[in-house]
């Protein structure tokens, strides 16, 4: 088949960037859509221009690189799937396609549809993590955990990082990447000790940055690749208003 | 987190948010109850009485005094949200996903908190001013002697078309700004939980987004029918 | 003489005789010594995030745009441990049994026994951390055998454990970083290891964003970059996994062990066409209830369903009659090699054989039917039963496989084909996991220690955790306790000064050629060639075309590679070009090895070396050894060989009839 694809073309930071528009044809339905832009890239470079740059590592929706707003969806029009495992088989000949980067003031363009995560990071390193440190655990079967429980934190654990809920929110708001860790932790006893300086810190973090707030629209959730509920931000929530009220 | 710190979050400003919007809609469900003492034909005597005494009772009116204050708490803190999440996105989509992703009235607090806001001003102008401020006729009803005839006020207003579409419409506003506010709230407080989902749905769709708006937009469109 | 510094004595004590001798630093001392760690994934992040709760100074490097993306993230299968929870007859030894035999004999005992010790102590870590393992109902960890053992010693996070394993790492890094005791580099790109009298004492890294070269010291190195199966261009790794890191270490002087052992797993989602980037894996459990055939008639171009069942050839089942379609990874990917290049290849490439859950479905609907005492149910009932218990099983694999082929198979069978998945080979290192070059060390698949010429499943995320968070944060105090009184190396020392420049000349040199095709173009034929000649079977003329072929390509890439852009900005295509020419020089060195190893072990198979029906020929003998190579110039290696001893384990030879 054969499709226009119109994409943000953006050299670094500073640059305003704008839209460009390539006709690619012989677009095989088995391809999938990073493999278009692979396609497209090498004739870009044969072509003697810039091949347009995005991110991307392991290519099977888990290493969370992948990232490329499309037609107004992040990630494109599969439910719970990342950008390189959607296919083209999504598409009909003659289809245009618009794609841009994933827009966020925490999320600086870098080049084209390259986009700087590390805000993600940063949130991290306020408090997503359990302070032992190695050689001092127990065995680990002196900790039974209700399976229900131990399940509800790995659902929340799965979270790949991409931010595909902040470019799919009205806001930004970084509260489903924020709530996926902070659930995982919450369910867990051994997350317990010191859930309440995680909460403060980590939100205060997500506020530093630039994300927005949540107003529950729901969007992060209908755009998650991995299928992150949003009642993990309820129970942020919750972490966070207790974490307020009991803290010292 | 010192509570300074706290309620300066943008969580602690949710709560504040949903705090002032959950106790507004406890407001409405009290407002409304007494409004429909005005389509009583008994010349104004039920509607006027209360009225007199929503205005004199000491803590009543400090509730009342306080009723706008926590509406402009909730304005403001709600305009402050919109402006920050606002600027978190300083380059917009050239696609959006319309209402594939979120329902438009959950995208449209501001919005429609706007138009109610604008509502709430021109409401309490007309009737509020003038009740208090205003120079309206009087009236007694056996032990209770010269009350302001708020009664008449309101229905003479009501004969207007333009003023009974302006609170149509603001009841609209209502209407969705609570389907979304009721069950938002819940959720920034923390409540989520299958087993009561469904109900805060209920509620917050059935009850504060329809019933009560309806309740609301009724009054003024049966005063204008009954009058033409 | 190659010294792999094993502690004398017996096997059960040597890693607790050497912990309680190894040469420690004190805390204030710690503080002076600055570590640099290549690469975040389980083995770099464990080992920078261990190091650093020590009071090391820790410097961490990832190409990704978050220490949280590498590589190991994609590892789903599960992690084995000898913890003997299953009361199963699982120990210690038997885990360093199984991976002796499993590696068919080419790794050392020494260096597996203590991984083994280690492996209990990485699950009560994770747990610590907050990995979510799977558990039963009783709120303890749930087991499941992988990879043909005999016991349930795997642990597992659904089909994510890499993931969920990487981030407990991660998270573990990132509150080292928080408290300042690491200092992370994303988007950095190690280019050149700085000696300085012989030590390693530091890197040149770019900046990816800024395109800036940078010059890092640190009173060790470590380089725990991944594997190299993407010298095939088409593997199972993440489209930046590289050999560079390795590569610039081994110029430097680190020998490189085994280059040749790499592991092909059977059961990958066949190519689809020229624009194929990458292959995906598809978790070996689907072998515990699919039953894999071919076409008993060739170029039988029917559809699948339309096969009946006495014109289908079940070849694992018929060939391994004992193991049948569990036979180990190297064994099942060469029989179903050997079927397509017979001619009974499914598909439209016709390079793939058939995965089928047909039956598997009807067994598990019968077994739902008599639970649910429903004798007469139809089989319509008893299909859609079975459907939904395979879903439960493998769903999130099935919508894969959908998702990528746009087939359903549910209704009609998998097309799988073996596909590069790992890389036993890596630098070759000592008992400290110290390279040949000092202070430099390899951890995780960037070494080539524990897994001899075949790896068993879900023992590389074991091996690499061990080496972060159990071995290195001992054996580096052996080196560093030497090292106290070293002051940091000044940046404008000439070692550095001269590393910086012969990188930027490199850079200079790859800009510059402007010529006319892409990295791609080259990558993809040296992939080609790769595996066509040093893949699943391997045989001299192959090989020695093979060579010849690579030097020539490598001869055009630096003549006629076309790289876009500018060298100091963000610039994809000029990180691909590196990693490249790294790869053309590690296909050749790849190809020498497998030449110079005339025998077939593990995942090497040398078709001279062959039993008559067929079967891999080991040949202890000659080739008990590990081969560890020299540098000495382009195209230019000298053959090391370590013996290999075995006083505990008999090598026999192996067999799954
Ligand atoms: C699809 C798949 C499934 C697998 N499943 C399993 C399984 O179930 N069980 C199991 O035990 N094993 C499994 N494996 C193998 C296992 O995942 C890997 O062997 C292991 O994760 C490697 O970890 P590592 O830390 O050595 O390297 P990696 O995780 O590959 O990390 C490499 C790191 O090095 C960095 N790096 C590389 N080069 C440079 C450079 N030049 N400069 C700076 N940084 C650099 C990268 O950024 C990255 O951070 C699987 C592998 C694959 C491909
Ligand atoms: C009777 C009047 C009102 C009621 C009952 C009401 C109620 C609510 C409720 C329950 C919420 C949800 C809070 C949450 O999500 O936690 C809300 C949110 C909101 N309200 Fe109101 N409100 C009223 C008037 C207004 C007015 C006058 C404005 C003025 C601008 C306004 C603006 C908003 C906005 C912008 C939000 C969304 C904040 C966010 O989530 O980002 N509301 N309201
Ligand atoms: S919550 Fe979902 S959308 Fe957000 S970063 Fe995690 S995986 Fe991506
Ligand atoms: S490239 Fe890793 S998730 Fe898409």
């Amino acid at each position: 088949m054969k499709l226009t694809l119109k994409v943000w073309r953006q050299q670094n930071s500073q640059d305003k960037g704008r839209f460009e528009s390539y006709q690619v044809s012989d677009v095989s339905t088995d391809m999938s859509f990073l493999e278009l832009f692979d396609v497209l890239n090498e004739r870009l470079i044969n072509e003697g221009k810039d091949p347009i740059a995005f991110d991307h590592d392991c290519r099977e929706g888990i290493c969370g690189a992948c990232s490329m707003y499309i037609n107004g969806r992040a990630h494109g029009p599969w439910h719970e799937t990342t950008t390189c495992q959607l296919h083209m088989r999504a598409y009909n000949d003659g289809d245009t396609i618009v794609v841009e980067p994933w827009r966020a003031a925490a999320f600086p363009v870098i080049k084209d549809l390259a986009v700087d995560r590390s805000a993600f990071d940063r949130i991290i390193q306020a408090g997503g993590y359990i302070s032992v440190n190695t050689g001092n655990a127990v065995d680990a079967n002196a900790i039974p955990i209700d399976k229900v429980d131990a399940d509800a934190a790995f659902a929340a654990a799965a979270c790949i990082g991409c931010g595909a809920c902040v470019a799919a929110c009205k806001n930004s708001s970084a509260m489903l990447f924020t709530s996926a860790k902070i659930s995982q932790l919450a369910l867990l006893p051994q997350g317990r000790p010191e859930h309440k300086q995680r909460a403060e810190d980590m939100v205060a973090q997500m506020d530093k940055e630039g994300f927005g707030s949540c107003t529950n629209t729901g969007a992060c959730e209908a755009e998650c690749p991995k299928g992150i509920s949003i009642t993990n931000i309820a129970r942020l929530n919750r972490e966070f208003i207790t974490a307020g009220f009991t803290s010292k | 987190m010192k509570w300074s710190q706290f309620f300066n979050t943008s969580i602690g400003k949710k709560l504040l948010v949903g705090a002032t919007g959950l106790f507004l809609c406890s407001f409405v469900i009290v407002h409304l109850a007494g409004n429909f003492s005005l389509l009583k034909e008994d010349g104004g005597e039920a509607f006027n009485t209360y009225a007199a005494f929503m205005g004199h009772n000491g803590l009543i009116q400090f509730i009342a005094w306080g009723l706008k204050i926590v509406i402009l708490i909730h304005a403001v803190i709600a305009i402050q949200l919109t402006i920050r999440n606002r600027a978190a996105r300083p380059v917009k989509y050239a696609v959006r996903p319309g209402n594939k992703t979120s329902s438009w009235y959950s995208r449209q607090m501001a919005v429609m908190g706007s138009v109610l806001f604008i509502f709430i001003v021109i409401h309490l102008s007309q009737f509020w001013w003038a009740m208090h401020y205003g120079d309206i006729g009087k009236v007694s009803y056996g032990a209770v002697t010269e009350v302001g005839n708020l009664y008449e006020v309101v229905w003479f207003a009501f004969k207007e078309s333009w003023i009974v579409a302006l609170y149509v419409l603001g009841m609209v506003a209502l209407s969705f700004h609570l389907i979304h506010g009721f069950k938002s709230a819940c959720q920034t407080f923390g409540l989520n939980h299958p087993k009561y989902n469904g109900l805060i749905s209920f509620i917050g769709v059935w009850f504060f987004g329809i019933l009560i708006p309806l309740g609301f937009a009724v009054i003024p469109v049966v005063i204008y029918i009954k009058q033409i | 003489m190659l010294d792999a510094k094993i502690p004398a004595g017996p096997l059960e004590t040597k890693w607790s005789k050497y912990k309680s001798t190894v040469k420690l630093v004190n805390p204030a001392n710690k503080r002076k010594l600055e570590v640099i760690v290549i690469g975040t994934g389980l083995a770099g992040a464990s080992a920078a995030a261990a190091l650093a709760e020590l009071g090391y100074k820790v410097k961490a490097f990832c190409f990704q745009d978050s220490a949280r993306r590498a590589h190991s993230i994609a590892a789903q299968g599960g992690i084995n441990a000898a913890k003997n929870y299953q009361n199963d007859g699982d120990s210690v030894f038997r885990l360093f049994y199984d991976t002796v035999k499993g590696g068919d004999y080419r790794a050392r005992e020494g260096n597996v026994y203590r991984l083994a010790e280690v492996s209990a102590a990485i699950i009560d870590q994770c747990v610590a951390q907050g990995v979510p393992f799977a558990r039963e109902y009783g709120g303890l960890l749930s087991n499941r055998s992988f990879g043909g053992t005999q016991v349930q010693r795997t642990f597992y996070a659904a089909g994510q454990t890499g993931q969920q394993l990487l981030l407990g790492a991660y998270s573990a890094l990132q509150r080292q970083v928080s408290l300042g005791n690491v200092k992370m580099y994303n988007r950095h790109e190690m280019l050149e290891i700085v000696k300085v009298d012989g030590k390693a004492r530091g890197i040149i890294a770019r900046d990816l964003v800024s395109g800036k070269l940078e010059r890092h010291f640190g009173h060790a190195v470590l380089i725990c970059s991944g594997g190299y199966g993407n010298v095939f261009f088409l593997s199972t790794n993440a489209m930046g996994s590289n050999v560079t890191a390795a590569w610039k270490a081994h110029k430097q002087g680190a020998y490189f062990g085994n280059p040749c052992f790499t592991q092909i797993h059977p059961t990958c989602i066949p190519v689809s066409g020229d624009h194929q980037s990458k292959l995906t894996l598809m978790s070996e459990s689907l072998r515990n209830d699919g039953r894999i055939w071919v076409p008993k008639k060739k170029d039988d171009n029917r559809k699948a369903t339309d096969i009946p069942e006495e014109e289908r050839d079940y070849y694992l089942e018929r060939r391994y009659p004992a193991f049948g379609n569990l036979v180990p990874r190297d064994v099942a990917s060469r029989a179903a090699k050997e079927r397509c290049d017979a001619g009974y290849g499914v598909g439209a490439s016709k390079m793939a054989v058939y995965l089928d859950y047909a039956e598997a479905i009807v067994r598990y609907g019968k077994i739902e039917a008599s639970k649910k005492s429903l004798d007469h149910a139809s089989e319509q009932e008893i299909i859609a039963m079975g459907k939904a218990v395979v879903a439960e099983k493998y769903g999130n694999l099935f919508d894969m496989y959908a998702k990528i082929t746009g087939e359903n198979p549910y209704e009609t069978p998998m097309r799988i084909y073996p596909a590069v998945h790992y890389t036993m080979g890596g630098l070759w290192v000592d008992y400290d996991l110290m390279t040949t070059v000092p202070g430099l060390y390899a951890l995780g698949e960037a070494n080539f220690s524990d897994h001899g010429a075949n790896r068993l499943g879900a023992s590389a995320l074991m091996q690499g955790l061990a080496d972060g968070y159990f071995v290195i944060p001992y054996t580096i105090g052996n080196y560093l306790a030497d090292e106290i009184h070293t002051k940091p190396i000044p940046l404008d020392h000439p070692a550095f000064v001269e590393a910086e420049k012969a990188v930027k000349g490199q850079l200079d040199t790859l800009m510059g050629i402007q010529g006319k095709h892409s990295v791609d173009h080259f990558h993809k034929a040296l992939g080609k060639i790769m595996w066509d000649k040093c893949g699943m079977a391997r045989n001299a003329k192959g090989l020695q075309e093979a060579i010849t072929e690579i030097q020539a390509l490598k001869e055009e890439f630096w003549k006629d590679v076309r790289i876009p852009g500018k060298q100091e900005e963000f610039n994809p295509e000029l990180e691909k070009a590196g990693r490249v020419a790294d790869f053309l020089e590690l296909g050749e060195l790849m190809c020498k090895d497998a030449l110079q190893r005339n025998e077939s072990c593990g995942g090497h198979f040398r078709e001279e070396s062959q039993t008559e029906d067929g079967e891999a020929k080991r040949n202890d003998d000659e080739f008990a050894f590990v081969a560890a190579w020299e540098y000495k110039g382009p195209s230019s290696s000298e053959l090391h060989k370590e013996p290999l001893t075995f006083d505990i384990v008999h090598p026999s030879q192996r067999s799954y009839k």
